[in-house]
């Protein structure tokens, strides 16, 4: 087992359901976590596919919730969404985004191959320093409340397993590859250096 | 506490010094858990490197003391704080360094890459601050040649068994090729990096350092790097970091950036196999990153064709490619990172507008490629070329056709994930695009014509390589015919082309460059064996311990064998059963015990496995025959065998299959199915298994047939029976005959020992040999016998002479034993006969028992008598011979021999009586005696005195008179009557006259009849029955008063003489009679009761009274009165009598009888409490043995009687022999 605990960020595009679901999870299990976005701005769903509700990154989840609440409040009940703003707010005030957020962790999990993209894209971009490494993981789920609360508890138990490997770094491919045929899905796997 | 002092500590450091502080902190750390610790002593570190750096070196060694610490992450803390420390004090370096050293070498994983990564920065550190000094010291050397010597050791450690290791030292390479490369000014240097040293900061005249090794070590390192990164058994994450520092490299060090392309499109066209379809995924995602990335580097445009067609081939659309691509004309550094930035830009806002439009692009931009490329035509484009004009559709058929045979079975996952349909099959960009791979693939096979034109350009180049930092171009044409050779990999598929491959050239390039080639040669052959354990399917090729082996074998056997439901189920239980029996058979150890234990859990449904596991033994043991042993196969029959023998319950014939069905019964199985048969719940099971194994396997029947007979002389009686039962039944098979009986022989053999011998207290009872022979030991050694002797009456001969032999102790119990067996054989038995006939000297006493047991419920028959008869008279005159077929003697037989019967032991007597009596046989069997109850009286009325004394007649006169039932009054008269008439009259007529009278009173009338009788008799004649007479009248007075005056005067007067008491009753007697009849009487009688009247008035009275009372006194009451009322009761006189004629009539005494009788059986306690003991059949035998040893010693020591059977005998012939000297 690793000697510290294993710093986890959970990234998804709006660090609103899928990344939040397993970041809640995570942290009731007890796992040092913290959870992002990639895109550039929040989007949630609006009254039409075309028509989202953006935000950007330093509006608080309170502050979405009330502006949904007053824009159609039946609506985003009936879709989950001031549900899950609700549970957001009360995990921390407002999304953040992976690219802003120079912490380093040990793993980085990714809800879609985009988001995985968008994260490679920024770590491999950064200057790197002290070398260290950190692993990507890319668990795809679909945006869903469902498949988040589904994906979450893969991540959770990925995770887990990881959390109590001998020696990670020697084991976390045969790990992946067991989950991969226990999961029944491809996980995309590489290493980063800060 | 612990709170408190941290509370105190807190106010304390206001007032402390930094140093003071620092101990305090030190002094806690020493004794505080690692989570505390590690807080602890990263705030020493913060005050002693940034706070108050002077305090560094005082405290340097009680910080680095830590580095023993238990705890990884103090170890890695410490690590942390070298770093920190020798970046803020060079100096430090000197002492720290070897620290670093030693925790490179740790026994942690975690610890190891941290000093790693450390070492990357110190290696920097070092490298700049001994460049910046003029002159070095030794110190300063020794640290660098240390620094140098760990830098070869992390590289070595690309060759780690642990993943994570491999990575760290994959970016330790990438920093150390960086930094031991010149920087140029196309160089893409980072901000933070800036100020890193880098080969060309490395003065060329340093006094220590030299600028020319480092530029070496630096090559040498991305030639590691690289063939690192083709080894086919490279682990993903490996790979994905090695693609990360190439990429790196590519874009600090332009100058690389023919490797490293060359490099990726090697890698793009030989995936490795290795690499599950997630990871290829992963892979081909990086690949295209760093692709990217390489190629937005302005120094890309000569590869701008080989990264775009790459690209392309990932799946990355043309346009993008082409936003990705910097222009031509764009310069360097400063433009490029504006491109760089542009690109991100575009992405974000307008990429998706533009995208259609872009498709078109791509051509226009990509032929101005090649037209870069003769500027410096690497090998691979040489090839390409080469190879283009040769790919026509005939060429290309039979390279298909060719390399049909070398495709492997199975579509490698590399393969399948990177396939995609060739959409422009036969155009001219395909054909170049195939010609471009197969150049890759040859020139990395060391073969093809661009390979040989790059040598011969080598040779220009080769001097100018150091000067080299203005002229990218130049610097790039220099480097790549490096990897050109360098970069190795298997090639399968274009083996076609083999021959042309310019062989001469290859030496050359050896001789060039020696070093890369033939680590790269060797590399690629040698394949998989290269490194250790980069893929974990190479931990299968790792030699497992012992101990390994075997629990993991056990563990796969046990799985197997508990599988046994799911496997049931699926309908392969034979398959299972099959494949355990062998692998247990095949394997030694643990795994056999787990299998039988297994299967004797649940036997039942199990069978098929033990039977299946019994025969794979069998079948091993077969297979090595000469030399095989039977002892896996025995152990394997026992387990299961005695498993089934401790189950308490087994209904179902398990174990009878199991026996019935083994090839082979051992010797240790045949002991288990003995144990079997000695369970009493099982032994009728048990037997009849042996029984079949007997019948059934003819070849060892006999060794089975042993423990069957063993078995019949058991212990335990229901085992001992059952086994004879089926002894007696196998007996009449006739191959089993002889064995049997020779066995019952030589059993019964046994008994002619002195001592029983060891073997009959089997072997487990360790008795000494000394023991003497017990009832118990001398029956073990009969029971076979015996049972077979009704079988096989002819084996009678064989106990007799056994008989013959044994001592007393032996004897008696034979005899004991033998009733059974004698009574079954029946008295009709010719054997039986014979033996009689016979009779062997020394086995009277045999036989005589043996009629005894004949006869003790029938009547002996004929034949039996004729033999008795002839072996009484011809050989052994013992008369107790004649008493068992005394009944089927003739009359005058039996009165002959009367005189010697009845001078036997009084028990035999008895015996005799009874038999001749009748009164022996309880069920009224037909025995008919020859005599009838009267005529045996008559006859012991008339033995003549001289043949037998007259003790033993009235004892046995006696004995008739105690058959009341017998011996009727009726019986008893015709007697007497008879006995009146002989002539001389019997001595003891009187005596039994008396004694009937005493028996029957009612015979009164009749007594005094035959008294009157024998007065016309002149019964005076004869003194002793006179004297009966006298006394009879004495007793039956008033009644014999008649009868007294019959007699003569004469002996009236001796009446009188005898019995003075009588004249004067008898005289008023006749007083009191009629006058007519007082006239009858004589006056000579008259004369006699009167005349003694005057002369002894009452001397007669105190006669009476002296006799009587003594006599009386023991019976109390009735005595007194006898005087008056006995008259009346003639019983009583008869019980009193006897005292008062003490000497003369002792003979006659009834009572007198008992005293000798209590004298006789002084003699023969211990013959009666044997007879006691033994029930019935004991009286008789003992009596039987007499006269053998009166034939020979005679009564010779007649004292001890306890302790030899002769003596038991003899005891009571002494005894009858001082009776009749009394």
């Amino acid at each position: 087992m690793p000697s510290h605990p294993l710093r986890v960020a959970v990234v998804c595009s709006s660090n609103q359901n899928r990344s939040m679901e397993a970041h809640n999870i995570l942290s009731k299990r007890g796992f040092d976590v913290r959870s992002f976005g990639t895109g550039s701005h929040v989007k949630l769903p609006g009254p039409a596919p075309d028509k989202p509700n953006v935000y950007d990154f330093k509006t608080t989840y309170e502050q979405m919730y009330n502006d949904l609440v007053r824009k159609d409040k039946e609506l985003y009940t009936q879709n989950g969404i001031l549900h899950m703003l609700d549970r957001n707010k009360r995990i921390k005030s407002k999304p953040e985004r992976f690219q802003n957020c120079k912490e380093k962790f040990d793993l980085v999990i990714t809800c879609e191959e985009r988001v995985y993209d968008q994260v490679l894209e920024d770590l491999n971009s950064r200057e790197q320093e002290t070398l260290q490494p950190v692993h990507v993981i890319n668990v795809d789920i679909q945006d869903n409340h469902e498949e988040a609360t589904l994906g979450a508890f893969l991540i959770c138990e990925l995770c887990q397993c990881i959390q109590h490997t001998d020696d990670m770094e020697n084991e976390i491919d045969e790990l992946l590859q067991e989950f991969e045929e226990k999961s029944n899905r491809p996980f995309l796997h590489t290493v980063c250096f800060y | 506490m612990e709170l408190s002092s941290e509370e105190g500590e807190t106010s304390h450091v206001i007032d402390m010094t930094t140093s003071e502080k620092v101990v305090e902190l030190l002094n806690q750390a020493a004794l505080i858990p690692t989570d505390e610790k590690l807080t602890v002593l990263k705030q020493v570190q913060e005050l002693i490197i940034n706070k108050d750096p002077s305090l560094l070196d005082n405290f340097l060694d009680e910080m680095i003391a830590f580095q023993t610490d238990k705890s990884i992450e103090v170890r890695k803390f410490v690590i942390g704080f070298i770093e920190e420390a020798c970046k803020r004090d060079n100096e430090l370096l000197l002492r720290l360094i070897a620290n670093l050293n030693m925790l490179l070498k740790d026994e942690s994983v975690n610890v190891v890459k941290k000093a790693i990564l450390t070492l990357t920065q110190l290696y920097k550190v070092t490298l700049q601050w001994l460049v910046r000094g003029k002159t070095v010291s030794e110190m300063q050397e020794a640290c660098w040649d240390l620094v140098t010597q760990m830098k070869g050791d992390v590289l070595a450690l690309l060759d780690s068994e642990n993943d994570g290791v491999r990575t760290h030292a994959i970016k330790f390479t990438e920093s150390l090729i960086i930094t031991l490369s010149p920087r140029t000014s196309d160089s893409d240097i980072p901000k933070r990096q800036e100020g890193d040293i880098s080969l060309d900061k490395v003065p060329k005249d340093h006094s220590y350092i030299r600028y020319d090794v480092l530029c070496e070590e630096g090559k040498s390192a991305l030639e590691k790097l690289l063939k690192f990164m083709v080894h086919p058994a490279i682990s993903s994450i490996n790979l994905t970091t090695a693609l990360g520092s190439l990429a790196t490299i590519a874009r600090q060090r332009p100058m690389f950036m023919s490797e490293v392309v060359q490099a990726y499109e090697t890698l793009h066209a030989n995936l490795p196999p290795t690499l599950a379809k997630s990871q290829v995924s992963s892979v081909r995602k990086n690949l295209k990153l760093h692709l990217v990335a390489v190629l937005k580097h302005p120094c890309s445009v000569e590869f701008q064709g080989q990264i775009s067609t790459l690209l392309l081939d990932l799946g990355m659309p043309q346009s993008e490619i082409t936003r990705s691509t910097p222009a031509l004309r764009e310069q360097r550094k400063r433009p490029r990172h504006e491109q760089y930035t542009e690109g991100k830009k575009v992405k974000m806002e307008p990429a998706l507008m533009e995208d259609d439009e872009d498709k078109e692009e791509p051509a226009p931009l990509t032929t101005p490629n090649p037209a870069v490329v003769p500027v410096a035509q690497s090998a691979i484009d040489l090839t390409a070329e080469f190879l283009h004009p040769l790919l026509n559709p005939e060429n290309v058929a039979n390279l298909v056709l060719i390399s049909m045979v070398y495709l492997p079975d199975v579509m490698p996952a590399s393969f399948q994930a990177t396939y995609t349909p060739v959409e422009s099959a036969g155009t001219d960009a395909q054909i170049k695009h195939l010609a471009r791979l197969m150049a890759t693939q040859m020139t990395a096979a060391g073969i093809g014509p661009g390979l040989e034109q790059c040598k011969a350009r080598e040779d220009d180049a080769g001097k100018e390589e150091g000067n080299d930092d203005d002229s990218g171009a130049k610097d790039l044409l220099i480097k790549r015919k490096v990897p050109a050779v360098m970069v190795g990999q298997a090639i399968s598929v274009v083996g076609g082309y083999a021959e042309k491959a310019p062989t001469a050239e290859a030496p050359t390039a050896v001789k060039r460059l020696p070093e890369p080639i033939l680590p790269t040669a060797q590399t690629k052959l040698t394949g998989a064996s290269g490194r250790k354990k980069v893929f974990r399917l190479s931990d299968v090729v790792q030699p497992l311990s012992d101990t390994q082996i075997e629990t993991l074998t056990s563990r796969a056997v046990k799985r197997i064998l508990h599988s046994e439901k799911a496997i049931a189920q699926s309908g392969m239980s034979h398959v299972r059963v099959k494949l355990l029996s062998r692998l247990v058979t095949q394997f030694e150890g643990m795994m056999k015990e787990d299998v039988l234990e297994f299967i004797l859990d649940d036997i039942r449904t199990r069978s098929d496995l033990a039977f299946s596991l019994l025969y794979q033994e069998y079948n091993t043991y077969l297979s090595q025959l000469p030399s095989g042993l039977l002892d896996s196969y025995d152990h394997c029959l026992f387990t299961l065998l005695s498993g089934l023998q401790e189950k308490p319950e087994q209904r179902d014939g398990l174990f009878t299959k199991l026996v019935l069905e083994a090839p082979i019964i051992t010797e240790s199985a045949l002991e288990v199915i003995r144990r079997y048969c000695e369970d009493e719940s099982r032994v009728y099971l048990g037997m009849t298994t042996l029984k079949e194994l007997i019948v059934k396997r003819p070849s060892r029947q006999f060794q089975y047939l042993h423990v069957l007979l063993d078995l019949s002389s058991h212990e335990k009686e229901k085992v001992r029976t059952t086994a004879l039962a089926f002894l007696k039944r196998m007996y009449e098979k006739d191959q089993l005959r002889d064995y049997i009986e020779k066995f019952a022989l030589n059993y019964m053999q046994l008994l002619v020992h002195p001592n029983p011998p060891s073997l009959l207290f089997g072997a487990d009872k360790d008795t000494e040999v000394a023991a003497p022979w017990t009832e118990e030991t001398v029956r073990q050694c009969l029971f076979l016998y015996l049972s077979l002797l009704p079988l096989n009456h002819r084996l009678v001969h064989e106990l007799a002479s056994v008989y013959t032999e044994a001592i007393a102790d032996i004897k008696r119990s034979v005899l004991r034993a033998i009733e059974q067996p004698i009574r079954g054989m029946g008295m009709n038995s010719p054997e039986l006969l014979l033996l009689v006939e016979n009779c062997p000297k020394g086995a009277e006493t045999l036989v005589t028992r043996c009629l005894h047991i004949l006869t003790d419920k029938v009547p002996p028959s004929p034949e039996l008598v004729e033999r008795v008869r002839d072996l009484y008279h011809k050989r052994v005159p013992d008369v107790r011979f004649l008493i068992p077929v005394i009944n089927g003697l003739e009359k005058n037989e039996v009165i002959q021999a009367l005189p010697k019967l009845i001078k036997l032991n009084p028990i035999v007597v008895k015996e005799v009586f009874n038999r001749l009596l009748g009164t022996q046989h309880s069920e009224g069997s037909s025995s008919v005696s020859p005599l009838t109850p009267g005529d045996l009286l008559i006859a012991l009325h008339n033995i003549d005195s001289t043949k037998c004394d007259m003790k033993s007649i009235i004892k046995a006169t006696n004995l008739c008179f105690g058959e009341k039932n017998v011996y009727t009054s009726e019986v008893l008269a015709v007697v007497m009557q008879q006995l009146m008439e002989h002539s001389p009259l019997p001595m003891l007529l009187m005596r039994t006259v008396i004694q009937s009278l005493t028996m029957y009173p009612r015979l009164g009338g009749f007594v005094m009849n035959i008294l009157s009788r024998l007065i016309v008799k002149q019964v005076w004649k004869y003194p002793k029955v006179w004297e009966g007479f006298v006394k009879c009248c004495q007793r039956t007075k008033p009644q014999s008063y008649s009868v007294l005056l019959q007699l003569p005067p004469a002996q009236l007067t001796s009446v009188f003489e005898r019995c003075p008491e009588m004249r004067e009753p008898l005289l008023q007697h006749v007083h009191s009679f009629t006058p007519h009849q007082q006239a009858h009487i004589p006056a000579s009688i008259m004369t006699v009761l009167e005349a003694n009247k005057k002369q002894q008035p009452k001397p007669a009275q105190p006669v009476v009274e002296k006799e009587i009372e003594p006599i009386t006194a023991p019976d109390g009451s009735v005595s007194e009165e006898a005087p008056t009322v006995t008259l009346k009761e003639p019983e009583m006189p008869v019980q009193h009598d006897p005292a008062v004629t003490k000497d003369d009539e002792e003979p006659m005494e009834q009572e007198q009888l008992d005293p000798v009788i209590q004298e006789e059986s002084d003699n023969t306690v211990s013959q009666v409490e044997l007879a006691r003991a033994s029930e019935t059949p004991s009286p008789q035998p003992e009596p039987a043995e007499e006269p053998m040893e009166v034939s020979q010693p005679g009564p010779s020591d007649p004292q001890e009687p306890e302790k030899d059977a002769e003596a038991d005998i003899t005891g009571p012939e002494g005894g009858s022999g001082s009776e009749d000297v009394e």
